[in-house]
């Protein structure tokens, strides 16, 4: 008979944006429950409101952050599950110094790349992490990148044109 | 000629678009203006029924909940046209209705606190669409609507259109050459559904003075429409950048009165911020649209007559529904120019989710009703649409009357030729090959194409007031009442205000959306934002100078009109070596302030056509997208990009995917919503875009400064009626039900059956 | 999300041992993509009391051939098996089927395992509970299935039994198809069961004690071809209308034998055995992919709603033995 260890974890650490958190599990104020989806935690806990909760049942894409290079739903994950990850916000891309833009970045904002903007966060994830992986995408491969990215403004064609844009400039930014 | 601008039609970034890059941008459910509870609503499991009674004590003693109200607790605060709708009532009337409220200290304490409510309901029959509500004997909704029917209401003054009578249809029908007739429906209910739920948040300072935070659309209305719904409390209202709204999220008022009851019971602050669930399910749908009547046209395309009923469903309970049957009603005068008119409305509610405001505002949803008719009459006489719509709509000199009730001769521009343009581009009169005839037809894939056409004369509704302050450091503050929805209006009115002031855009800056500190303004709706607000901006900015010229001609020793100004210095005219900076002007413990104002004008409509093509496939059903192509006169573009981004809005928003899959689906015995998600609620994705070409043309409108009109809200609205109209021609078959799901277009390809014979 | 308490499992013996002492009170989780939306909308009368996280088990997400036979452990990503090489070359099909599932990041996150157990898509079955009470239904237990009366244009067209909902895997469907089966370990020991025993009416087989490890897929011969298509409304983020897959054997143009499996047609995917027989030993002519699909669907008994899904079907089904 194997010897179960039922034992939840008692704390887990997250590195987001380059810091290291260490999280408690519980119920206290300053804790978060088992049940804590990684967005939750980042939003309430962490106070990174930079990721948007949309439809919170994995369908919109807003909540997409990079998770171990990687971007994923952080609505549909779990924080304690996280336990470990190097997870990458909207917040983490400009240089936490400078404030200079990461070039998706300024490039979204060179072609008006949104309208309403709560979704927007969502897809730069996305669209970063497409150009780390493939850093010149023809338009078919970015939008197939972003096709479980909801935006109901319709800034999809500008989206394509910024993204292409960051790409064709090999991902520098204007200075 | 038109004048050379510094910064008017150029597109410059977005004022938070560096906010909304990073996620520093705050949205309502990014804000914390202190420690709040968290407010959750109980929800009816029933269509139709009266609450007999109602358990709170567990819930009441449940760890971390503040409050509890029902029916019997709440204030006697109303809304609805005419006030008929509570905060909470003893009657549910939709599945998903509001039962009971619960504020705690934590969202997970609330929401467990809803399960110990123990409510006994006496169920009554339901009615889930307007032929049912209008039987016999059908169960009545509100005690006040006998027959289920909902009764005018002056919402744009006494004479407030609920029809349009003009000329004589008798003779109208007399002098036709062709005439169609029937009843035809846009009762798809679909969601404009904004990505961000809307949520709230109210804290009472006193007794009287409530301030409320909202992602809404407009900070005005959350004052000065609801102050009338609440007995007049002290409101003040901010909004925080609002994730989406198309019309939808112009204000809350449940929300708004779930957390201010529950914030007046605990005395502290309240969030109540909507799942996606209770947004799909318990907020706003479009309004459900039926044309029952007849149309008589002359060989040449000219509109004879044109009578019938508008049959409009608005759900359970009616919020602005009067005011958007007001505007159908101008609407449809405006792409229809027709002599005789006899055009009666019905308003009828239902037991479902209510209807609200949503872009297209009741135009949409007539012209979408309307549009199988028009098809009709046009195929009889094989007449050319987009010749039709060129004749029809309404030209300068041409009349109509709009919604509150006069007679208003166009003062606009001919659109006639952005639509040939924009015909010329999409390539029309290739791909048009006569009414019911594809395009091209290859295996089973056949293309079609269509156009429709929709006009606003609301680009100029309502006043707006704006103040702008000239600070001695050189900048300017615009004090105007504008939220950001993302039309990107608040950057491009700083771009009015520094074109006038000369002044480099990063100088210029707009107060928050917050009713404490900005004058009254109705709102960014019906496209108004460039032409009302914009001019109360201006006309502030021009105020302003005047001032600022005034102080500063004496000290230079001349008149105010011999002085110009650029990047905060003041110049006498030709000679710019006589100069003073606006800080000498002023004085560095002074401002000045201009004050600017607007009244609505009614007399500048705009106009939009779009063509689609589409590629229907016979043996699955599918419909594809291929090319949509917009045409229109802006007069002078402010900022492309958030004009163009406005126009490919026709994809969003219940707009044109209406006509193609979008819709709510209601069980039709319970009146459960069954697609409320974004899984089973279809919406267009990335890889699915069509070409998209936008065309806008540049005549000058001598109504605003920079000779402008406001473009953004009809995108949507030619869309549906386009769409069926290009399937129908790919099929060969007239089609006029909306959405054309795989079932539809097959039935229509007569593989109805399907079975295996 | 009400909450829970969370194990990270360290075996699959940790797993056995869990579920054992916890029956029925738990769930396994793989990528969440399922069940994090089946719990926040709490359509279950059920909330597990225990999550039990299978993502830590140590290599049970590899992919690889052993034996001629294609190994591919129960927590691999979508995403991974959908740009696995290995995949790509010898079961395009099963590539096709995970690139069509929901969207990149789903894919990132959604495992083989999750695909092939998670819960039907009937909108009353996963009506949230928080919008006036969760429906009950014969899935659920008590009461009839509300779309044989109700909106039903998703539901099934064959073999709906007191339950009409499809079974929503499009990885079921490819590997079907490609003649899988599924390994599950439970307290009896392990067994392999083909993917077609796989599902029942209202589910899977599994028992509350036992788990899937595993899929195996044996290596198709030299001369077969296999294709999978998927209709759905949108071309992302959305399930199956109908969904075919198909394996061929041939010689020249000629079919030696053949698998056509439906998905979304039915509660389970189903097998179209006479859409095999009419295709067999025939030469790849439309005439007989027509008959194929015709035969494809024979058994279809369509509710109020759903009849152009055999439209559909046939096309699919006349597409996919067009494909090669």
């Amino acid at each position: 008979m194997i010897q179960t260890k039922n034992r939840q974890k008692k704390a887990i650490t997250l590195t987001v944006n380059g810091n290291l958190h260490k999280l408690n599990i519980g119920d206290q104020p300053h804790e978060i429950s088992p049940s804590y989806t990684l967005a939750q935690t980042l939003r309430e806990t962490l106070g990174l409101t930079g990721t948007k909760v949309g439809c919170d049942q994995g369908a919109c894409g807003s909540c997409t952050v990079i998770m171990d290079g990687k971007p994923v739903l952080s609505c549909m994950t779990l924080a304690i599950e996280c336990h470990g990850s190097k997870i990458t916000t909207i917040e983490g891309l400009a240089d936490s110094i400078t404030g200079k833009l990461h070039p998706v970045q300024d490039s979204f904002v060179k072609h008006s790349a949104f309208q309403c903007g709560f979704c927007t966060p969502g897809i730069i994830m996305a669209s970063k992490s497409l150009l780390d992986r493939d850093p010149s995408p023809d338009p078919h491969h970015v939008k197939e990148a972003l096709s479980g990215h909801y935006c109901r403004c319709i800034s999809h064609y500008q989206v394509v044109e910024a993204v292409m844009d960051a790409a064709d400039k090999g991902g520098q930014a204007d200075e | 000629m038109n004048e050379t601008y510094r910064f008017i039609g150029k597109g410059t970034p977005r004022k938070d678009g560096v906010d909304i890059v990073t996620g520093k941008a705050r949205y309502i459910d990014d804000v914390r203006p202190g420690p709040m509870l968290h407010g959750k609503v109980l929800r009816s499991p029933f269509p139709h029924a009266e609450i007999k009674k109602i358990d709170t004590v567990k819930a009441k003693a449940a760890p971390g909940v503040r409050a509890v109200l029902t029916h019997a607790d709440v204030p006697p605060w109303m809304t609805g046209m005419p006030r008929h709708v509570k905060v909470l009532d003893q009657r549910v009337r939709f599945v998903g209705d509001a039962v009971a409220l619960v504020a705690a200290d934590t969202l997970e304490q609330a929401v467990a606190a809803l399960d110990l409510i123990k409510v006994v309901y006496e169920k009554l029959p339901a009615v889930f669409d307007m032929d049912a509500a209008l039987a016999p004997g059908a169960p009545r909704l509100h005690d006040m609507f006998p027959g289920n029917v909902v009764s005018d209401f002056p919402a744009f003054g006494p004479n407030t259109l609920s029809k349009v009578v003009r000329g004589d249809v008798e003779k109208g029908f007399k002098d036709a050459d062709f005439i169609s007739e029937g009843t035809f429906g846009y009762e798809n209910f679909a969601n404009p559904l904004p990505i961000e739920p809307p949520g709230v948040i109210a804290q009472w300072e006193d007794e009287q003075r409530l301030t409320v935070w909202s992602g809404t659309q407009s900070a005005s209305w959350h004052r000065w429409i609801m102050q009338s719904k609440m007995g007049f409390p002290d409101i003040r209202a901010i909004t925080t950048q609002c994730g989406g709204s198309f019309g939808s999220k112009n204000y809350a008022p449940q929300c708004m009165f779930y957390a201010a009851a529950l914030a007046k019971a605990t005395g502290k602050a309240v969030k109540v911020s909507y799942t996606k669930d209770e947004h799909f399910g318990a907020f706003v749908l479009r309004l459900g649209s039926r044309f029952c009547g007849k149309i008589g046209m002359k060989k040449d395309g000219t509109v004879t007559a044109l009578a019938g009923e508008w049959m409009v469903d608005n759900g359970a309970f009616s919020d602005m529904s009067q005011s958007q049957i007001a505007v159908g009603c101008g609407e449809a005068q405006l792409v229809i120019n027709c002599e005789n008119w006899n055009l009666s409305t019905k308003l009828v509610c239902t037991n479902r989710c209510p209807a609200g405001v949503i872009r297209g505002f009741g135009g949409q949803e007539l012209e979408s009703a309307f549009a199988p008719l028009l098809a009709d009459v046009m195929t009889q006489a094989e007449l050319d649409p987009v010749e039709f719509f060129k004749k029809n709509y309404v030209k300068p000199g041409g009349q109509y009357i709009w919604r509150e009730g006069n007679l208003w001769t166009c003062r606009g521009k001919d659109y006639t030729k952005a639509m040939e343009k924009g015909a010329a581009e999409f390539k029309w009169k290739d791909k048009w090959k006569g009414w019911l005839k594809p395009t091209s037809a290859e295996g089973s894939q056949r293309t079609g194409v269509g156009v429709g056409i929709h006009g606003n004369a609301d680009v100029g509704e309502d006043d707006s007031e704006a103040y702008i302050r000239l600070n001695a450091d050189g900048t300017a503050t615009i004090h105007a009442s504008v939220s950001e929805s993302g039309m990107g209006q608040r950057s491009s009115l700083c771009k009015m205000a520094a074109e006038i002031l000369q002044l480099p855009l990063a100088k210029v800056h707009m107060t928050p959306p917050d009713t404490l500190v900005n004058p009254f303004d109705f709102g960014l709706v019906g496209s108004r934002g460039t032409y009302a607000v914009g001019s109360a901006v201006i006309d502030a900015a021009e105020d302003a100078l005047k001032q600022l010229f005034g102080r500063a001609a004496p000290m230079l020793g001349v008149q105010s009109q011999d002085l110009e100004t650029r990047d905060a210095r003041i110049f006498v005219k030709g000679k710019p070596e006589q100069a003073l900076t606006w800080s000498k002007a002023i004085g560095i413990m002074r401002s000045v302030t201009g004050y600017g104002e607007f009244k609505a004008d009614y007399s500048v409509p705009n106009f939009l056509i779009l063509f689609v093509e589409v590629e229907v496939d016979t043996d699955t059903g599918g419909i594809k997208l291929k090319k949509v192509t917009t045409a229109t006169d802006a007069g002078r573009i402010i900022d492309p990009p958030s004009l163009h981004g406005q126009l490919f809005g026709a994809l969003g928003s219940a707009g044109l995917d209406t006509a193609i899959f979008e819709e709510t689906i209601i069980d039709k015995k319970s009146g459960h919503m069954l697609n409320m998600n974004l899984t089973d609620y279809k919406w267009r994705t990335f890889n699915e875009l069509p070409e998209f070409n936008n065309i806008i043309l540049e005549t000058p409108f001598p109504t605003h400064r920079f000779k402008a009109i406001g473009i953004g809200e009809i995108s949507t609205s030619p869309g549906p009626g386009a769409v069926l109209m290009a399937v129908s021609n790919a099929l060969g078959k007239p089609l006029h039900e909306y959405p054309l799901t795989p079932d539809r277009i097959l039935k229509a390809c007569g593989k109805e059956k399907g079975n295996p014979k | 999300m009400k909450t829970f308490k969370h194990f990270d499992a360290e075996s699959v013996d940790h797993v056995l041992a869990i579920l054992a002492r916890y029956h029925g009170k738990t769930a396994l989780m793989a990528g969440g993509t399922d069940l994090i939306g089946v719990l926040k909308s709490e359509i279950l009368p059920e909330y597990p009391k225990i999550i039990i996280n299978l993502k830590t088990i140590a290599g049970m997400n590899t992919i690889k051939m052993v034996d001629k036979e294609c190994r591919i452990g129960a927590t691999a990503r979508l995403a991974d098996i959908a740009a696995s090489g290995l995949i790509q070359k010898i079961f395009p099909a099963l590539a096709a089927a995970a690139e069509s599932v929901g969207s990149p990041e789903l894919r990132n996150m959604g495992t083989l395992g999750g695909n092939l157990c998670q819960d039907t898509r009937c909108w009353y079955y996963r009506y949230p509970d928080k919008m006036g009470g969760r429906i009950p239904c014969y899935r659920k237990g008590k009461g009839p299935c509300h779309a044989v009366k109700g909106e039903n244009r998703y539901h099934a067209i064959i073999g709906g039994k007191k339950c009409y909902a499809v079974c929503p895997s499009d990885m079921a469907i490819a590997l079907a198809a490609l003649d899988a089966r599924v390994k599950i370990i439970g307290p009896g020991g392990s067994r392999l069961v083909p993917i077609l025993d796989f599902y029942n009416v209202l589910c899977t087989i599994l028992n509350p004690d036992e788990m899937v490890t595993e899929v195996r897929i044996p290596e198709p011969g030299k001369n077969t071809v296999q294709a999978f298509y998927k209709n759905r409304p949108r071309e992302a983020v959305d399930f199956a209308v109908v969904s075919v897959a198909v394996r061929l054997e041939r010689t020249g143009d000629v079919c030696k034998d053949a698998c056509i499996i439906l998905g979304a047609v039915a509660p389970v995917p189903y097998r179209a055995v006479a859409a095999e027989e009419a295709v067999r030993g025939r030469r790849l002519h439309e005439i007989h992919a027509a008959d194929a699909a015709k035969a494809a669907v024979k058994d279809a008994r369509p509710l109020s709603q759903n009849a152009y899904k055999i439209e559909i079907a046939k096309t699919l089904v006349k597409r996919a033995l067009l494909s090669f």
